[in-house]
């Protein structure tokens, strides 16, 4: 067992963890943050993405005690965040989602690609989505929502 | 309700808490002293089982069929006549029939210790030799699966009509070979249940990710040797399910089982690999259509063998007879076929079950039959869209009973055809293809329609004899004190959006807004039998009983709101959740107020059932309502890779009366990307030793972003004439066409080269080595 | 699927790194981003005892450009790559390939050494560092050394890295302004392993010409006879006439030669 300090959500957490221990696993089965959803354990479907050190990453691919020290962004934690409040919305009026388990995963992902976006082009939008699968939608809403944001975001200038 | 009734676009009730990590999977479910488990599985697929040997000190944490007391072998019934049941043991006993097949059942406080521990067990095979191929398997000499069968046919069908008159004279016949590869249905969540002993209740609570609650409680209660009243289940948010999950699953009994015998929470979560490689199968079949028609290519017969490969036991309770009395019945398609012949070849293998998957069938025959329309039009010499158009099912036959029975309530399929046809451009594409492409690709444009049965009822399923039947399907509402309205249904909602639909279906009736109306579903605990969510039924049954309970409903409310103003019930009506007379109204929740709190306002004559109505239904006749559609699609195709893009897709839809046309397009573009997967990326291979060959995401491609075009719907809207507003089902019908669409569009494409493709996945390789053999043949010629 | 129980240590520099792998008895396995080793020991098909987190060591992160080279230490990301957040000495060709391997959020952690080291034939580092002709310095209880990538890379998932030595860095011959590259890769999806990889680097100034084809499913190979070709378009006919001995079945052979034709008819168009 090890110990390890990992910021979630902002909040400083001091925890015992076995190295085994995913930092996907160490959301869900002991932070109880039950958003990060595991869809393969291979890092090959996007749906367990969280920010670490503000960047991206595939939960599954990554020990907890390896984050010793780092901040942890998941689902739970974006509650002031505009980016993240437009892509709900857009979400949503896209009909962007259907089962919902893919949804938590996509939004991290789609949010880094917003931030790092200076158009909205279909193709490169697309290019970057393609590591977060999504059975039910066919990814028509995602991808509309997902320009959608970057467009709004374009057109008010950088915050 | 104006404009959130039936027809709007209404956003989803579901979507809130997904957007904010608050869905509720069994996984998210952890209860206090829960333990989780891992099975072993077996590494091989067809083997005696010699000896398991538990690890030394953890004889009570690991589980083998000997010790699972009172569980019954899975078997599933069926009438048919030549069915041969198999027992399917919850853990495997005797010998495994497949890679994956559950061996043992290991427990530990976290998944992780139960892996350590599965990875301890030691088991003792004495190999015996695989039936790896279903072709193969009808060959003599093949190894038997079940012995006690003496063949490894599960079941043979046929139908007998005389081909030979109509071959003389036919002025053409051709023959049309094809294999749809056996692939996984790959919801994002795979299968995870939770089971916890109540003692309060008496009760096995059993969480679990189903389409079909009330019938895996049938199915648990069964298997288990308990009163179905001490089963309770409860289908919390299901992330996808396309016809796994409609499915009892062997896991799922041996958990329930040790949460009983234990009575502490147990709890297994598939992982991906399991999903893969264990489970989740579908879709593999193979054909053989040789279709006789006149000079221009109008069928006079279609004579086929079809084989399915249903993997080593049949499921419970849809049995391995499903696909292969789809695929006879369902053959003909939309398409008028005055003689028909066709024997159809259900085999088991040593591979996992084969599961019911988006569509059953339909994608199969829907792939055989359009390219043998596409095959017949090479051979006549004519453009597929005309053959395609020429033998569709015209609009002045409607409705039609087509050669197997089937009654086709309303449509026009020819006229969505044409508009496929103008939407996708056809003739600028044929003009397009005239000249080589700058960049060296092939252009190539294929169509496919198809007609799909949905929401079929008692008669249908009764014929196939299977355990459970589905019949009159039940729907409660109940009036709330504050004018609110709660409908509960037993059908079972993961993606479908019926938590807005049913609350649309309500309020065109009773006119409360839709946001005062909560949707109950996926709970036995809660909710009034049904068979589940399967056969793309839930908004035709569960939409109709939703609509009849509310009318009765409406008659009450509307009783007690005439009283409460003074007038004549026949001058009242109800609108925005009121009850208007004709100088006055009453709003609902004055409605409620007086049932509950103030009895004594009531009238007399006052309906005793108050203001909560169960009332079951369902359309007459029940042998399902026909949605269909044309599916048009452009390729470019490289032909030095043989990788194929889709640089257009066109689906001219017609489900009759759309409840929500954003949730029905949502569905349909789902679909079609679940279609595209199947025509170019998904497969478990399986080795002449039937070890699967893909078992991760890495091996298995599932179709991403980059992948799935931007899919243009038309819609056609024909109301069925046998259910409530006209509404016909439509869940699966995406997934039906894309396999045939696409292959049609690259033979197309290959046509110059002389090249064919004719079995799913259409990957690169496929495609190369078609266009490799075309080749070869040309110069050795 | 959860990985098989193993001890962790977080190594505070490459000798530290290096002690503690030599003393996991040939049982201990490096770990930079995990991308590559994770994967493998969810399934348990890696149950290593020891793991020998290096992410931490400054020292492999360092990137930096000298006067006839690139060093990217082990532990450079693929994005870092793809951002330009290193120097580049290939006249974008690193950048380009680092933008293909797999995902943004598996480029955010996984590393160039790591993906060297675990030398997966369809991965896109093997490949494009063998056509570069690159080194890779590796360290070990007996000291340093540099290997040159056809040295470094055995076969399929196999390198000439010993057990208990620690891939520290990459070296990569600058191009000239002039040098021209190409790089062609079929896959099925956007972001899957590579079914064939056809390079090419083309730098008259110094005297290169490289060509190699990856993803066999073997150690990616120098196509000498096509570097001898690399001044003119090469057609897929002849392409496969080179590939002719190289044991492949037809299919295969196409699409390989195709590879090849298509990286080399690049190089040539602008």
């Amino acid at each position: 067992m090890k110990d390890v300090t990992i910021t979630v959500n902002g909040e400083t957490i001091k925890a015992r963890v076995e190295p085994r221990l995913t930092l996907a696993d160490f959301l869900r089965d002991q932070r109880r943050l039950t958003g990060t959803h595991l869809g393969c354990e291979q890092g090959a479907c996007g749906t367990c993405t969280v920010l670490l050190s503000n960047e991206p990453v595939r939960s599954c691919l990554v020990f907890a005690v390896a984050c010793d020290g780092q901040p942890v962004q998941s689902i739970e934690g974006f509650a002031d965040d505009p980016v993240m409040s437009s892509l709900r919305i857009a979400f949503k009026e896209e009909h962007a989602l259907q089962c919902g388990f893919c949804t938590p995963g996509m939004l991290v992902t789609a949010r880094d690609i917003v931030l790092r976006s200076k158009d909205d082009d279909e193709k490169r939008v697309r290019t970057e989505l393609a590591g977060n699968l999504c059975r039910c939608t066919g990814y028509m809403g995602i991808v509309s929502a997902v320009r959608r944001v970057i467009r709004e975001r374009l057109a008010r200038g950088p915050a | 309700m104006a404009g959130k009734g039936i027809g709007a676009r209404l956003l989803r009730k579901e979507d809130d808490r997904h957007l904010h990590g608050r869905g509720r999977f069994v996984g998210d479910m952890a209860p206090s002293g829960m333990k989780e488990v891992a099975f072993v599985r077996s590494p091989v697929a067809h083997a005696r089982i010699r000896r398991i040997v538990k690890p030394e000190g953890a004889e009570d944490r690991v589980f083998t069929l000997d010790d699972l007391t009172g569980v019954k072998l899975i078997r599933a019934n069926s009438k048919l006549p030549t069915y041969k049941p198999s027992d399917y043991p919850v853990l495997a006993t005797g010998k495994v029939r497949f890679v994956g097949e559950p061996i043992a059942m290991c427990v530990g406080d976290t998944r992780a210790e139960a892996e350590d521990l599965a990875q301890e067990v030691v088991v003792d095979f004495e190999d015996l030799p695989p039936v790896a191929d279903m072709l193969k398997a009808r060959e003599p000499g093949a190894a038997l699966v079940h012995e006690q069968w003496g063949s490894n046919i599960a079941l043979e069908t046929w139908r007998d009509d005389d081909i030979d008159a109509v071959a003389a004279k036919a002025a053409f016949k051709v023959t049309q070979e094809c294999r749809m590869a056996r692939q996984a249905m790959v919801p994002m969540e795979g299968k995870g249940v939770l089971a916890e002993w109540d003692e309060r209740q008496g009760q096995l609570i059993v969480h679990t990710s189903t389409q079909v609650p009330h019938l895996i409680r049938s199915g648990l209660a069964e298997h288990l040797g308990i009163e179905e009243r001490q089963v309770r289940v409860i289908a919390p948010d299901v992330g996808g399910g396309f016809g796994f999950k409609c499915v009892l699953q062997p896991e799922e009994v041996a958990v329930c089982w040790l949460a009983r015998k234990t009575r502490s929470p147990i709890r297994y979560l598939e992982d991906r690999r399991e999903h893969l490689t264990a489970a989740a199968n579908a879709r593999e079949h193979h054909y053989t259509v040789t279709a006789y028609t006149d000079q221009r290519g109008k069928i006079l017969a279609i004579d086929a063998v079809v084989h399915v490969d249903v993997g080593a036991y049949s499921v419970w309770p849809f049995t391995s007879c499903l696909e292969a009395a789809q695929a006879g019945g369902n053959l003909p398609g939309p398409y008028i076929i005055p003689t028909y012949r066709v024997h159809t070849y259900t085999m088991a293998t040593n591979k996992p079950p084969l599961s019911p998957y988006r569509g059953v069938a339909r994608p199969s025959v829907c792939f055989a039959m359009d390219l043998t329309i596409d095959a017949i039009a090479r051979a006549v010499g004519r453009e597929p869209y005309e053959v395609r158009l020429e033998n569709l099912v015209p609009a002045s036959a409607m409705p039609y009973t087509n050669i197997t029975k089937k009654f086709f309530d309303s449509g026009d399929y020819p006229e969505s055809l044409k508009r496929a046809a103008k939407l996708i451009g056809f003739e600028a594409i044929r003009e397009r293809q005239k000249k080589p492409e700058r960049d060296g690709r092939l252009i190539g444009v294929g169509f496919a329609t198809y007609t799909e049965q949905t929401a079929h009822g008692t008669s249908v399923f009764s014929a196939w004899g299977i355990p459970l039947v589905p019949g009159y399907e039940q729907a409660m509402v109940r009036l709330m004190p504050d004018g609110g309205l709660e409908v509960r249904v037993g059908v079972q909602s993961h993606g479908q959006g019926m938590e807005t639909t049913l609350a649309q279906i309500a309020s065109e009736v009773l006119t409360i807004d839709p946001a005062h109306i909560s949707v109950t579903h996926g709970d036995t605990g809660l909710t009034p039998f049904s068979t589940g969510t399967y056969a793309s039924r839930s908004i035709v049954m569960a939409g109709g009983a939703v609509s009849r309970a509310s009318k009765i409903l409406v008659e009450r409310i509307m009783r007690i709101g005439a009283h409460l103003m003074q007038v004549g019930q026949a001058d009242v009506r109800v609108a925005d959740g009121r009850v208007v007379g004709p100088k006055s109204s009453v709003d609902f929740r004055e409605i409620g107020r007086v049932w509950y709190k103030n009895p004594e306002e009531l009238p007399a004559n006052v309906d005793l059932g108050g203001v909560e109505v169960t009332t079951g239904y369902r359309p007459n006749p029940d042998t399902g309502t026909f949605a269909y559609s044309s599916h048009a699609v452009v390729v470019a195709l490289d032909p030095d890779t043989g990788v194929v893009e889709l640089l257009d897709y066109v689906v001219v839809e017609d489900c009759g009366t759309m409840v929500n046309p954003m949730i029905v397009d949502g569905q349909t573009y789902g679909g079609v990307a679940q279609g595209i997967g199947t025509a170019l990326y998904e497969e478990v291979p399986y080795d002449s030793e039937g070890q699967p060959l893909a078992s991760t995401f890495l091996d298995y491609l599932l179709p991403g972003a980059t992948d799935v075009p931007s899919i243009r719907i038309d819609h056609t809207v024909s109301p069925s004439p046998h259910t409530e507003f006209g509404i016909k089902g439509m869940g699966e019908g995406g997934a039906i066409a894309p396999p045939a669409s696409i292959a049609n569009a690259i033979n197309d494409a290959l046509r110059p080269l002389g090249a064919e493709v004719n079995r799913t996945p259409m990957t690169p390789k496929r495609v190369l080595a078609a266009i490799l053999a075309a080749k070869a043949r040309k110069s050795a010629a | 699927m959860k990985p098989a129980r193993f001890d962790y240590a977080l190594a505070s520099g490459i000798a530290d790194a290096v002690a503690l792998l030599d003393g996991a008895g040939g049982l201990g396995r490096v770990m930079a981003g995990g991308q590559s080793l994770i994967p493998m020991m969810n399934l348990r098909l890696a149950q290593p005892s020891l793991v020998v987190d290096v992410a931490g060591i400054r020292e492999m992160r360092r990137a930096e450009l000298s006067n006839g080279e690139l060093y990217l230490g082990a532990g450079v990301t693929h994005a870092m790559i793809e951002d330009r957040k290193t120097p580049d000495a290939t006249n974008g060709m690193l950048p380009f390939v680092a933008s293909g391997i797999a995902y943004r959020g598996v480029r955010n952690r996984g590393t160039i050494g790591g993906s060297l080291a675990h030398a997966d034939p369809a991965a896109d580092w093997p490949t494009a560092l063998l056509v570069l002709g690159a080194s890779i310095d590796a360290v070990g209880p007996r000291g340093a050394r540099t290997l040159s990538l056809e040295a470094f890379l055995v076969g399929a998932y196999t390198t000439a890295l010993e057990s208990n030595e620690v891939l520290t860095g990459v070296r990569v011959p600058r191009l000239s302004p002039k040098a021209r590259w190409s790089y062609y890769k079929v896959v099925r999806k956007t972001g899957e392993f590579a079914h064939t990889i056809g390079a090419a680097v083309l730098d008259p100034e110094r005297g290169v010409r490289r060509v190699v084809l990856g993803g066999t499913g073997r150690a990616p190979m120098l196509v000498e006879a096509a570097a001898q070709r690399l001044d003119r378009p090469l057609g897929v006919a002849d392409a496969a006439a080179i590939l002719d001995s190289a044991g492949f079945d037809p299919v295969e052979r196409h699409l390989h030669a195709t590879a090849l034709s298509r990286a080399i008819t690049r190089i040539h168009t602008p």
